[in-house]
């Protein structure tokens, strides 16, 4: 196996034996999901459409996503306090096995989170009557991918940049504002005014609109190619960023 | 003709900012050689270790294992060293073999085959199948030489192996040190003078950095002209200086 593989077997490993990971990354997406359905249930049908079933579906998995991007920066700035990272340093292990070896467990982990999501949004879509198409929840999972990237990217940064308490704080104002500026708990685009400019200055608001025209399979150019385009190009310049940061951190430790 | 040595310094500087963390260094190790680098805290060993094992940059002057520079070469240099840092380095979600096989396949060995070689060679047995972080502090120090050795080293790097650990498992730790002596050439750092004077062929005596006396016990008694190694390290850190009564 190549050290990569073998970087990345064992953060699964180390990741899957840790609790946080089941309460951060699988738990709360799914309590918020109950809640907010219980919520939609319970306010007036007419205007407010953004936690029935077909939108909040696709919210909460960007939601759980910056909560891979919270897990991600914990095992990073965690595994460099330890001295375990040091004597990884002193292998013939490049930095890029790092980065990579962090960002593919992290990946399979946004992965079982997605499907995991949509498996219960799809229960709750039954059990409210407003059955989710399959197919459209397909598309969104590999929709997926690019904001899992950028926000594991994210998270790599702060892990890097930051020690094992304050990386944590600093991830949970990502945290606010994707959720509040990229219109998981609201409409942002029924903001406009200065709102919808800060929203769209801001790469959640486009993996929430990907993410949810997927599920609706509302493929238009603006709609869904659009909003996917811009984050692709986020995650790829931040992955280069996560792999210089680490890269150039990785060389102040070894002084 | 004679051998090339296990490791050469010459000139070895490291420096942060203004304070000299290891000055001037020159010393050559020969190979299947135990040695000890004595020292109280802060005077360079665990610096001088780094920069030997490619994990800090020398300031000034070279170092080179088996012929090889840690700086020109350091890819070289990290496939035919091992490192046991003085915290003791294992994946703590992860158990014993699982560890041991890690570290294998990050030196591309089957990781299978290497680590049932290891757990029997170490005694692990018994504690093969538990995670890291229920293990004591003997058993921990143990499987982080384990990990250190796995990749077949030609040198090994223990810094502070025994440090923290108490007589029983120290003597533990000692006999597996003897028994590795064998196999390969062996840089030991420590601050307990029986340790040194136990295991080591040779040792190197660093205060403040420098390197101020160098050999076999017998050549240090006789250069200080006091028996035992706590009466040379005294006797020694005395005339430099760092010691007053």
């Amino acid at each position: 196996m190549s050290r990569v593989g073998t970087f990345t077997r064992r953060n699964l490993l180390e990741m899957s034996r840790d609790a946080l990971s089941y309460i951060f990354c699988i738990a709360f997406p799914l309590v918020m999901l109950v809640i907010m359905t219980i919520v939609n249930q319970s306010i007036p049908k007419e205007g407010v459409t953004i936690f029935q079933i077909d939108n909040l579906a696709g919210g909460i998995t960007i939601f759980g996503l910056t909560f891979v991007m919270l897990f991600t920066a914990i095992t990073v700035a965690k595994d460099r306090a330890g001295a375990f990272l040091t004597r990884l340093y002193a292998t013939p292990m490049k930095s890029g096995d790092f980065t990579k070896g962090y960002i593919l467990p992290m990946l399979i982990i946004a992965g079982v989170q997605a499907v995991i999501s949509f498996a219960a949004s799809f229960v709750v879509s039954l059990i409210t009557g407003s059955t989710l198409n399959v197919l459209g929840l397909l598309l969104a999972i590999v929709t997926l991918i690019p904001p899992a990237v950028m926000l594991i990217a994210i998270g790599l940064i702060f892990g890097t940049l930051f020690n094992e308490k304050s990386a944590p704080g600093i991830c949970s104002i990502i945290i606010s504002l994707g959720s509040f500026l990229g219109g998981i708990w609201f409409d942002a685009e029924q903001t406009g005014g200065v709102m919808l400019t800060i929203c769209k200055c801001l790469p959640f608001f486009y993996c929430t609109k990907a993410v949810r025209s997927a599920i609706k399979l509302d493929i238009t150019w603006d709609t869904y190619f659009l909003p996917l385009i811009i984050v692709t190009v986020i995650a790829v310049v931040l992955v280069l960023l996560a792999s210089v940061a680490f890269r150039r951190k990785m060389k102040a430790d070894l002084g | 003709m004679k051998n090339q040595p296990a490791f050469k310094t010459t000139n070895l500087t490291k420096k942060y900012k203004e304070k000299v963390a290891v000055d001037q260094l020159n010393l050559e190790v020969e190979e299947g050689e135990l040695f000890a680098l004595l020292g109280v805290n802060g005077a360079g060993k665990t610096t001088t270790i780094r920069m030997l094992t490619c994990l800090s940059t020398p300031t000034s002057g070279e170092a080179e294992i088996f012929g090889h520079s840690v700086t020109g070469d350091p890819d070289v240099v990290k496939a035919m060293v091992g490192v046991s840092p003085q915290d003791t380095a294992v994946a703590d979600n992860l158990t014993v073999v699982e560890n041991l096989r890690f570290m294998a396949e990050i030196y591309g060995k089957d990781g299978r085959e290497s680590a049932d070689r290891i757990i029997e060679d170490f005694g692990l047995t018994e504690v093969r199948d538990k995670k890291a972080r229920t293990l004591s502090g003997g058993w921990k120090r143990r499987l982080s030489i384990a990990m250190a050795i796995i990749g077949d080293p030609r040198i090994l790097f223990l810094d502070e192996p025994t440090l923290g650990l108490d007589v029983l498992a120290r003597r533990e730790l000692w006999s597996v040190i003897r028994k590795l002596r064998k196999r390969m050439t062996i840089i030991l750092t420590t601050h307990y003078m029986e340790e040194a004077e136990e295991l080591a062929d040779r040792i190197g005596i660093m205060m403040n950095g420098r390197l101020v006396r160098l050999g076999t016990m017998p050549e240090l008694e006789a250069d200080t002209g006091v028996k035992g190694l706590e009466q040379v390290f005294v006797t020694v850190a005395e005339k430099e200086g760092v010691y007053h009564v």
